[in-house]
Protein backbone atom coordinates (compact mmCIF):
# COMPACT_ATOMS: atom_id res chain seq x y z
CA UNK A 1 0.00 0.00 0.00
CA UNK A 2 0.90 3.27 -0.51
CA UNK A 3 2.91 5.30 2.87
CA UNK A 4 0.19 7.49 4.20
CA UNK A 5 0.59 10.25 6.94
CA UNK A 6 -1.55 10.60 9.89
CA UNK A 7 -3.79 13.88 10.26
CA UNK A 8 -5.92 14.95 12.95
CA UNK A 9 -9.94 16.07 12.52
CA UNK A 10 -11.67 17.77 14.76
CA UNK A 11 -15.26 16.73 14.45
CA UNK A 12 -18.41 17.86 16.36
CA UNK A 13 -20.92 15.38 17.90
CA UNK A 14 -22.93 15.39 14.78
CA UNK A 15 -20.33 14.86 12.88
CA UNK A 16 -18.71 12.06 14.31
CA UNK A 17 -22.38 10.60 14.38
CA UNK A 18 -22.88 10.83 10.99
CA UNK A 19 -19.65 9.30 10.34
CA UNK A 20 -20.21 6.45 12.82
CA UNK A 21 -23.71 5.87 11.02
CA UNK A 22 -22.12 5.90 7.02
CA UNK A 23 -19.37 3.73 8.38
CA UNK A 24 -22.24 0.88 9.87
CA UNK A 25 -24.48 1.13 6.63
CA UNK A 26 -21.18 0.78 4.24
CA UNK A 27 -19.61 -1.77 6.30
CA UNK A 28 -16.17 0.42 5.70
CA UNK A 29 -14.17 1.97 8.24
CA UNK A 30 -14.49 5.64 9.18
CA UNK A 31 -11.18 6.50 8.04
CA UNK A 32 -12.51 4.55 4.36
CA UNK A 33 -15.52 6.92 4.50
CA UNK A 34 -13.56 10.01 4.85
CA UNK A 35 -11.23 8.80 1.89
CA UNK A 36 -14.25 8.09 -0.05
CA UNK A 37 -16.08 11.15 0.57
CA UNK A 38 -12.67 13.14 -0.41
CA UNK A 39 -12.74 10.60 -3.82
CA UNK A 40 -16.40 11.70 -4.23
CA UNK A 41 -16.12 15.87 -3.87
CA UNK A 42 -13.09 15.32 -6.05
CA UNK A 43 -14.86 13.63 -9.11
CA UNK A 44 -17.90 15.64 -9.22
CA UNK A 45 -15.52 18.80 -8.77
CA UNK A 46 -13.64 17.75 -11.36
CA UNK A 47 -16.75 17.07 -13.77
CA UNK A 48 -18.62 20.48 -12.78
CA UNK A 49 -15.47 22.08 -13.57
CA UNK A 50 -15.79 20.97 -17.12
CA UNK A 51 -19.03 22.17 -17.20
CA UNK A 52 -20.85 19.15 -16.54
CA UNK A 53 -23.73 19.08 -13.63
CA UNK A 54 -24.88 17.00 -11.11
CA UNK A 55 -28.54 16.15 -11.24
CA UNK A 56 -30.64 14.06 -8.98
CA UNK A 57 -33.54 12.70 -10.53
CA UNK A 58 -36.92 11.00 -8.87
CA UNK A 59 -36.99 7.50 -10.33
CA UNK A 60 -40.57 7.80 -10.42
CA UNK A 61 -41.80 11.51 -11.00
CA UNK A 62 -38.34 11.83 -13.50
CA UNK A 63 -38.50 15.09 -11.63
CA UNK A 64 -35.19 16.29 -11.51
CA UNK A 65 -33.26 18.83 -9.04
CA UNK A 66 -30.13 20.38 -9.51
CA UNK A 67 -27.36 19.91 -6.43
CA UNK A 68 -25.63 23.04 -6.34
CA UNK A 69 -21.86 23.02 -5.83
CA UNK A 70 -19.01 25.42 -5.36
CA UNK B 1 2.54 8.62 -7.91
CA UNK B 2 4.83 5.94 -7.53
CA UNK B 3 4.01 2.77 -8.92
CA UNK B 4 3.94 -0.88 -6.71
CA UNK B 5 5.50 -3.59 -8.46
CA UNK B 6 4.96 -7.13 -7.18
CA UNK B 7 6.39 -9.92 -8.43
CA UNK B 8 3.72 -12.68 -10.64
CA UNK B 9 4.38 -15.44 -12.69
CA UNK B 10 2.76 -16.29 -16.21
CA UNK B 11 2.35 -20.06 -17.31
CA UNK B 12 4.11 -20.49 -21.10
CA UNK B 13 1.48 -22.17 -23.34
CA UNK B 14 3.87 -23.40 -26.14
CA UNK B 15 6.63 -24.52 -23.31
CA UNK B 16 4.64 -24.84 -19.81
CA UNK B 17 7.03 -23.09 -18.36
CA UNK B 18 7.10 -20.63 -15.85
CA UNK B 19 7.40 -16.74 -16.95
CA UNK B 20 8.59 -13.88 -14.44
CA UNK B 21 5.84 -10.79 -14.98
CA UNK B 22 5.46 -7.87 -13.07
CA UNK B 23 2.01 -6.18 -11.78
CA UNK B 24 1.89 -2.50 -11.56
CA UNK B 25 -0.52 -0.70 -9.70
CA UNK B 26 -0.60 1.96 -12.13
CA UNK B 27 -1.12 2.31 -16.13
CA UNK B 28 2.00 4.59 -17.79
CA UNK B 29 2.90 6.01 -20.65
CA UNK B 30 4.74 2.48 -21.86
CA UNK B 31 1.53 0.93 -21.78
CA UNK B 32 0.14 3.36 -23.89
CA UNK B 33 2.63 3.17 -26.40
CA UNK B 34 2.32 -0.58 -26.21
CA UNK B 35 -1.56 -0.85 -26.97
CA UNK B 36 -0.93 1.64 -29.54
CA UNK B 37 1.86 0.19 -31.14
CA UNK B 38 1.54 -3.81 -30.80
CA UNK B 39 -1.72 -4.21 -29.45
CA UNK B 40 -3.70 -2.45 -32.07
CA UNK B 41 -1.60 -4.05 -35.18
CA UNK B 42 -2.38 -7.26 -34.06
CA UNK B 43 -5.85 -6.63 -33.39
CA UNK B 44 -6.36 -4.93 -37.02
CA UNK B 45 -5.05 -8.01 -38.40
CA UNK B 46 -7.44 -10.34 -37.32
CA UNK B 47 -10.53 -8.17 -38.01
CA UNK B 48 -9.75 -8.19 -41.22
CA UNK B 49 -9.34 -11.90 -41.68
CA UNK B 50 -12.50 -11.95 -39.84
CA UNK B 51 -14.51 -9.37 -41.84
CA UNK B 52 -13.00 -11.12 -45.21
CA UNK B 53 -14.18 -14.51 -43.78
CA UNK B 54 -17.63 -13.03 -43.11
CA UNK B 55 -17.74 -13.73 -39.31
CA UNK B 56 -20.58 -11.53 -37.95
CA UNK B 57 -19.71 -8.85 -35.61
CA UNK B 58 -21.33 -10.77 -32.31
CA UNK B 59 -18.59 -13.30 -32.64
CA UNK B 60 -16.25 -10.70 -32.73
CA UNK B 61 -13.34 -9.89 -29.71
CA UNK B 62 -15.36 -7.60 -28.02
CA UNK B 63 -12.53 -4.95 -26.79
CA UNK B 64 -11.20 -4.28 -30.53
CA UNK B 65 -12.69 -0.32 -30.49
CA UNK B 66 -12.04 0.66 -26.85
CA UNK B 67 -9.61 3.62 -26.99
CA UNK B 68 -7.27 3.38 -24.37
CA UNK B 69 -5.69 6.86 -24.99
CA UNK B 70 -8.82 8.87 -24.16
CA UNK B 71 -10.04 7.03 -21.45
CA UNK B 72 -6.80 7.43 -19.28
CA UNK B 73 -6.61 11.08 -20.19
CA UNK B 74 -10.24 11.69 -18.74
CA UNK B 75 -9.12 10.24 -15.49
CA UNK B 76 -5.60 11.72 -14.83
CA UNK B 77 -5.28 13.03 -11.35
CA UNK B 78 -8.81 11.69 -9.85
CA UNK B 79 -8.55 9.47 -6.69
CA UNK B 80 -11.73 7.53 -8.25
CA UNK B 81 -10.05 5.93 -10.81
CA UNK B 82 -6.69 3.40 -10.40
CA UNK B 83 -5.10 1.67 -13.07
CA UNK B 84 -3.43 -2.00 -12.97
CA UNK B 85 -1.24 -3.44 -15.68
CA UNK B 86 0.77 -6.85 -16.21
CA UNK B 87 4.30 -6.67 -17.94
CA UNK B 88 6.42 -9.38 -18.92
CA UNK B 89 9.32 -9.59 -21.51
CA UNK B 90 9.02 -6.56 -21.82
CA UNK B 91 5.68 -6.01 -23.22
CA UNK B 92 2.11 -4.90 -21.68
CA UNK B 93 0.32 -8.40 -21.35
CA UNK B 94 -2.73 -7.11 -19.51
CA UNK B 95 -4.56 -3.80 -18.63
CA UNK B 96 -7.26 -2.67 -16.18
CA UNK B 97 -8.85 0.30 -15.04
CA UNK B 98 -10.96 0.85 -11.74
CA UNK B 99 -13.73 3.09 -10.47
CA UNK B 100 -14.25 3.69 -6.54
CA UNK B 101 -17.17 5.36 -6.48
CA UNK B 102 -19.71 2.35 -7.55
CA UNK B 103 -21.61 0.71 -5.03
CA UNK B 104 -22.95 -2.53 -4.84
CA UNK B 105 -26.12 -4.35 -6.23
CA UNK B 106 -26.42 -7.75 -4.76
CA UNK B 107 -29.17 -7.56 -2.02
CA UNK B 108 -26.18 -9.07 0.70
CA UNK B 109 -24.12 -6.15 0.44
CA UNK B 110 -26.05 -3.53 -1.67
CA UNK B 111 -25.14 0.17 -1.08
CA UNK B 112 -22.30 -0.42 0.28
CA UNK B 113 -18.93 0.16 -1.70
CA UNK B 114 -17.15 -1.45 -4.03
CA UNK B 115 -14.01 -2.00 -6.60
CA UNK B 116 -16.03 -1.47 -9.95
CA UNK B 117 -13.90 -3.09 -12.57
CA UNK B 118 -14.53 -0.58 -15.37
CA UNK B 119 -12.24 -2.13 -17.92
CA UNK B 120 -10.19 -5.38 -18.43
CA UNK B 121 -8.63 -6.23 -21.51
CA UNK B 122 -5.78 -8.66 -21.80
CA UNK B 123 -3.19 -8.49 -24.96
CA UNK B 124 -4.12 -9.98 -28.47
CA UNK B 125 -1.61 -12.54 -28.38
CA UNK B 126 -3.32 -14.01 -24.94
CA UNK B 127 -6.37 -14.39 -26.41
CA UNK B 128 -7.49 -17.69 -27.69
CA UNK B 129 -10.10 -16.57 -30.18
CA UNK B 130 -7.22 -13.78 -31.80
CA UNK B 131 -4.72 -16.98 -31.64
CA UNK B 132 -3.33 -19.57 -31.68
CA UNK B 133 -1.73 -21.28 -29.49
CA UNK B 134 -1.57 -17.91 -26.99
CA UNK B 135 1.53 -17.09 -25.21
CA UNK B 136 1.00 -16.78 -21.88
CA UNK B 137 -2.19 -17.76 -19.29
CA UNK B 138 -2.65 -16.06 -16.44
CA UNK B 139 -2.58 -12.28 -17.26
CA UNK B 140 -7.07 -12.26 -16.53
CA UNK B 141 -6.72 -14.08 -13.23
CA UNK B 142 -3.61 -11.23 -12.17
CA UNK B 143 -5.27 -8.25 -12.83
CA UNK B 144 -8.38 -9.77 -11.50
CA UNK B 145 -6.67 -10.80 -7.96
CA UNK B 146 -5.03 -7.14 -8.01
CA UNK B 147 -8.63 -5.31 -8.32
CA UNK B 148 -9.62 -8.21 -5.10
CA UNK B 149 -6.12 -6.77 -3.03
CA UNK B 150 -7.01 -3.32 -3.77
CA UNK B 151 -11.02 -4.09 -2.40
CA UNK B 152 -9.19 -4.94 0.28
CA UNK B 153 -6.79 -2.21 0.78
CA UNK B 154 -9.31 -0.09 0.52
CA UNK B 155 -11.43 -1.02 3.03
CA UNK B 156 -14.08 -2.21 0.79
CA UNK B 157 -13.68 -5.93 2.30
CA UNK B 158 -12.57 -7.52 -1.25
CA UNK B 159 -16.34 -6.49 -3.01
CA UNK B 160 -15.65 -6.59 -6.89
CA UNK B 161 -18.29 -5.87 -9.66
CA UNK B 162 -17.97 -5.84 -13.08
CA UNK B 163 -19.71 -6.38 -16.65
CA UNK B 164 -18.37 -9.07 -18.05
CA UNK B 165 -17.83 -9.55 -21.88
CA UNK B 166 -19.97 -12.37 -22.92
CA UNK B 167 -17.13 -14.73 -23.88
CA UNK B 168 -16.08 -14.08 -20.07
CA UNK B 169 -19.23 -15.16 -18.34
CA UNK B 170 -18.49 -18.96 -18.11
CA UNK B 171 -14.82 -17.60 -16.20
CA UNK B 172 -16.41 -15.34 -13.70
CA UNK B 173 -19.99 -18.01 -12.49
CA UNK B 174 -16.86 -20.52 -11.78
CA UNK B 175 -15.03 -18.41 -9.92
CA UNK B 176 -18.22 -18.23 -7.80
CA UNK B 177 -18.96 -14.28 -8.84
CA UNK B 178 -22.76 -13.78 -8.39
CA UNK B 179 -24.76 -13.42 -11.84
CA UNK B 180 -27.32 -10.24 -11.70
CA UNK B 181 -27.90 -10.97 -15.29
CA UNK B 182 -28.14 -8.66 -18.10
CA UNK B 183 -27.58 -5.02 -17.72
CA UNK B 184 -29.61 -2.89 -20.67
CA UNK B 185 -27.67 -0.03 -19.14
CA UNK B 186 -24.53 -1.45 -20.77
CA UNK B 187 -25.25 -3.22 -24.19
CA UNK B 188 -27.11 -6.01 -22.32
CA UNK B 189 -23.74 -7.46 -21.11
CA UNK B 190 -24.11 -9.25 -17.87
CA UNK B 191 -23.45 -7.78 -14.04
CA UNK B 192 -20.99 -9.48 -12.38
CA UNK B 193 -20.75 -8.78 -8.82
CA UNK B 194 -18.13 -11.01 -5.73
CA UNK B 195 -18.84 -10.60 -2.13
CA UNK B 196 -16.67 -10.15 0.53
CA UNK B 197 -16.59 -13.91 1.17
CA UNK B 198 -16.00 -14.64 -2.49
CA UNK B 199 -13.57 -12.66 -2.28
CA UNK B 200 -11.28 -14.30 0.81
CA UNK B 201 -11.96 -17.35 -0.52
CA UNK B 202 -10.66 -16.26 -4.17
CA UNK B 203 -7.64 -14.78 -2.71
CA UNK B 204 -6.67 -17.65 -0.48
CA UNK B 205 -2.93 -18.49 0.87
CA UNK B 206 -4.04 -22.04 0.48
CA UNK B 207 -4.04 -23.85 -3.07
CA UNK C 1 -1.27 -2.23 -3.85
CA UNK C 2 1.09 -5.01 -3.12
CA UNK C 3 0.00 -8.81 -3.71
CA UNK C 4 2.87 -11.21 -2.87
CA UNK C 5 1.67 -15.14 -3.30
CA UNK C 6 4.08 -18.17 -4.16
CA UNK C 7 5.34 -19.37 -7.66
CA UNK C 8 2.47 -21.70 -7.34
CA UNK C 9 0.14 -20.22 -6.68
CA UNK C 10 0.33 -17.90 -9.62
CA UNK C 11 0.92 -21.17 -12.03
CA UNK C 12 -2.10 -23.25 -10.52
CA UNK C 13 -4.46 -20.07 -11.14
CA UNK C 14 -3.21 -19.67 -14.50
CA UNK C 15 -3.47 -23.47 -15.56
CA UNK C 16 -7.13 -22.90 -13.75
CA UNK C 17 -7.56 -20.43 -16.32
CA UNK C 18 -7.29 -21.79 -19.32
CA UNK C 19 -8.24 -20.76 -23.07
CA UNK C 20 -10.74 -18.47 -21.00
CA UNK C 21 -11.62 -15.36 -22.04
CA UNK C 22 -11.42 -12.50 -19.51
CA UNK C 23 -12.45 -9.13 -20.20
CA UNK C 24 -14.37 -6.18 -18.31
CA UNK C 25 -16.28 -3.20 -19.12
CA UNK C 26 -18.48 -1.92 -21.61
CA UNK C 27 -16.86 0.16 -24.86
CA UNK C 28 -17.20 3.62 -22.82
CA UNK C 29 -14.76 6.36 -23.54
CA UNK C 30 -15.51 8.09 -20.18
CA UNK C 31 -15.24 6.04 -17.14
CA UNK C 32 -18.46 7.19 -15.66
CA UNK C 33 -20.63 6.27 -18.64
CA UNK C 34 -22.44 9.55 -20.81
CA UNK C 35 -25.36 9.31 -22.63
CA UNK C 36 -25.24 7.38 -25.94
CA UNK C 37 -26.91 8.64 -28.97
CA UNK C 38 -30.34 6.38 -29.40
CA UNK C 39 -30.74 4.63 -32.46
CA UNK C 40 -33.53 6.91 -35.36
CA UNK C 41 -37.04 6.34 -34.48
CA UNK C 42 -38.41 8.06 -37.64
CA UNK C 43 -36.23 5.91 -40.04
CA UNK C 44 -35.67 2.31 -39.70
CA UNK C 45 -31.96 1.42 -38.46
CA UNK C 46 -31.72 -1.49 -40.37
CA UNK C 47 -33.05 -0.05 -43.50
CA UNK C 48 -30.66 2.99 -43.26
CA UNK C 49 -27.49 0.95 -41.81
CA UNK C 50 -27.94 -0.94 -45.46
CA UNK C 51 -27.65 2.29 -47.31
CA UNK C 52 -25.29 3.31 -45.28
CA UNK C 53 -22.91 0.65 -45.84
CA UNK C 54 -23.69 0.29 -49.55
CA UNK C 55 -22.80 3.97 -49.50
CA UNK C 56 -19.54 4.18 -48.46
CA UNK C 57 -18.79 0.55 -50.06
CA UNK C 58 -19.75 2.31 -53.71
CA UNK C 59 -18.18 5.14 -53.16
CA UNK C 60 -14.70 3.99 -52.09
CA UNK C 61 -14.80 1.66 -55.44
CA UNK C 62 -15.95 4.80 -57.26
CA UNK C 63 -12.84 6.54 -56.15
CA UNK C 64 -11.18 2.82 -57.13
CA UNK C 65 -9.28 2.64 -53.05
CA UNK C 66 -9.33 -0.05 -51.33
CA UNK C 67 -10.60 -0.06 -47.28
CA UNK C 68 -6.86 0.39 -46.46
CA UNK C 69 -6.53 3.28 -48.99
CA UNK C 70 -9.46 5.20 -47.92
CA UNK C 71 -8.73 4.46 -44.20
CA UNK C 72 -5.95 6.66 -44.63
CA UNK C 73 -7.37 9.12 -47.01
CA UNK C 74 -10.30 9.75 -44.26
CA UNK C 75 -7.30 9.56 -41.27
CA UNK C 76 -10.38 6.46 -39.57
CA UNK C 77 -9.31 3.16 -38.68
CA UNK C 78 -9.68 0.19 -40.90
CA UNK C 79 -11.89 -2.28 -38.50
CA UNK C 80 -14.19 0.74 -38.48
CA UNK C 81 -14.42 0.86 -42.49
CA UNK C 82 -14.69 -2.94 -42.39
CA UNK C 83 -17.61 -2.90 -40.14
CA UNK C 84 -19.63 -0.08 -41.54
CA UNK C 85 -19.32 -1.71 -44.84
CA UNK C 86 -20.69 -5.15 -43.73
CA UNK C 87 -22.60 -5.12 -40.24
CA UNK C 88 -25.38 -3.29 -40.04
CA UNK C 89 -25.56 -3.89 -35.69
CA UNK C 90 -22.86 -1.57 -35.67
CA UNK C 91 -23.33 1.98 -34.80
CA UNK C 92 -20.57 4.30 -36.24
CA UNK C 93 -19.30 7.06 -33.75
CA UNK C 94 -19.79 11.03 -35.21
CA UNK C 95 -16.49 11.80 -35.86
CA UNK C 96 -16.19 8.64 -38.07
CA UNK C 97 -19.22 10.31 -40.15
CA UNK C 98 -18.10 13.54 -39.82
CA UNK C 99 -14.77 12.22 -41.82
CA UNK C 100 -16.99 9.85 -43.73
CA UNK C 101 -18.97 13.33 -45.12
CA UNK C 102 -15.92 15.12 -45.57
CA UNK C 103 -14.10 12.75 -47.45
CA UNK C 104 -17.01 11.73 -49.76
CA UNK C 105 -18.53 16.09 -49.61
CA UNK C 106 -21.63 15.08 -48.74
CA UNK C 107 -23.90 16.86 -45.85
CA UNK C 108 -22.85 15.26 -42.49
CA UNK C 109 -26.45 16.01 -41.31
CA UNK C 110 -27.74 13.68 -43.87
CA UNK C 111 -24.83 11.08 -43.40
CA UNK C 112 -25.76 10.63 -40.11
CA UNK C 113 -29.29 9.76 -40.33
CA UNK C 114 -28.09 7.15 -42.59
CA UNK C 115 -25.87 6.10 -39.64
CA UNK C 116 -28.90 6.36 -37.40
CA UNK C 117 -27.00 8.32 -35.19
CA UNK C 118 -30.09 11.08 -35.55
CA UNK C 119 -33.61 11.46 -36.66
CA UNK C 120 -34.92 12.20 -40.05
CA UNK C 121 -38.02 14.58 -40.16
CA UNK C 122 -38.36 14.15 -44.44
CA UNK C 123 -39.72 10.70 -45.12
CA UNK C 124 -38.86 11.69 -48.61
CA UNK C 125 -35.07 11.05 -47.84
CA UNK C 126 -36.02 7.65 -46.14
CA UNK C 127 -38.01 6.42 -49.27
CA UNK C 128 -34.93 7.42 -51.17
CA UNK C 129 -32.46 5.72 -49.06
CA UNK C 130 -34.28 2.25 -48.62
CA UNK C 131 -34.71 2.83 -52.70
CA UNK C 132 -30.62 3.02 -53.00
CA UNK C 133 -30.11 -0.10 -50.83
CA UNK C 134 -32.46 -1.94 -52.98
CA UNK C 135 -30.57 -0.83 -56.26
CA UNK C 136 -26.83 -1.46 -55.06
CA UNK C 137 -25.56 -4.82 -55.37
CA UNK C 138 -21.90 -5.27 -53.98
CA UNK C 139 -20.17 -6.16 -56.86
CA UNK C 140 -16.49 -6.24 -58.05
CA UNK C 141 -16.61 -2.93 -60.36
CA UNK C 142 -19.46 -0.42 -60.28
CA UNK C 143 -21.68 -1.14 -63.40
CA UNK C 144 -23.69 1.37 -65.28
CA UNK C 145 -26.61 0.98 -63.10
CA UNK C 146 -25.05 1.13 -59.56
CA UNK C 147 -22.88 4.42 -61.16
CA UNK C 148 -26.65 6.15 -61.65
CA UNK C 149 -27.89 5.07 -58.37
CA UNK C 150 -25.02 6.14 -56.34
CA UNK C 151 -25.12 9.77 -58.77
CA UNK C 152 -28.59 10.06 -57.90
CA UNK C 153 -27.93 9.39 -54.17
CA UNK C 154 -25.16 11.54 -53.80
CA UNK C 155 -27.67 14.44 -54.96
CA UNK C 156 -29.91 13.19 -52.27
CA UNK C 157 -27.30 13.39 -49.86
CA UNK C 158 -25.94 16.77 -50.66
CA UNK C 159 -29.75 18.35 -49.73
CA UNK C 160 -30.42 19.88 -46.63
CA UNK C 161 -33.09 18.55 -44.63
CA UNK C 162 -36.76 20.53 -45.09
CA UNK C 163 -37.36 22.65 -42.02
CA UNK C 164 -39.18 21.28 -38.73
CA UNK C 165 -42.85 22.71 -39.33
CA UNK C 166 -43.31 24.39 -35.99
Amino acid sequence: MAAKRTMTLNLTDAEMQALDELSVRKDITKTAVLRQALRLYQTIDARVERGEKLLFENEETKEKAELMLL
Amino acid sequence: MTVEVSRIYLLDVATGASIDAELRDGIEQEQLDDWRTKWQPALAVVLQELAGRGVPISQWPQSWHWNWDQKSARVQGLLSYRGLCVVAQGETQGLAQIDLTKSCQESRQAGRPLVYLDYLEVAPWNRREIQRPTRFRGVGTALLSAAVQLSLDEGFKGRLGLHSLPQADDFYRGMGMTDLGPDSNYQGLRYFEMTADHARAFLDEED
Amino acid sequence: MKLQRSREWWLARARREGDAAIGAGMSALDPLPEAKPTGATGMNVEEARIAFGKFVNLMRRRKGLTIEELAKEADLDVSDLLVIEDHIEYTPDPRTIYKLAQTFDVSQQRLMQLAGLVVANDVGFRLEAVRFAARSEAVEKLNVEEASALEAFIGVLSEREPQRSK
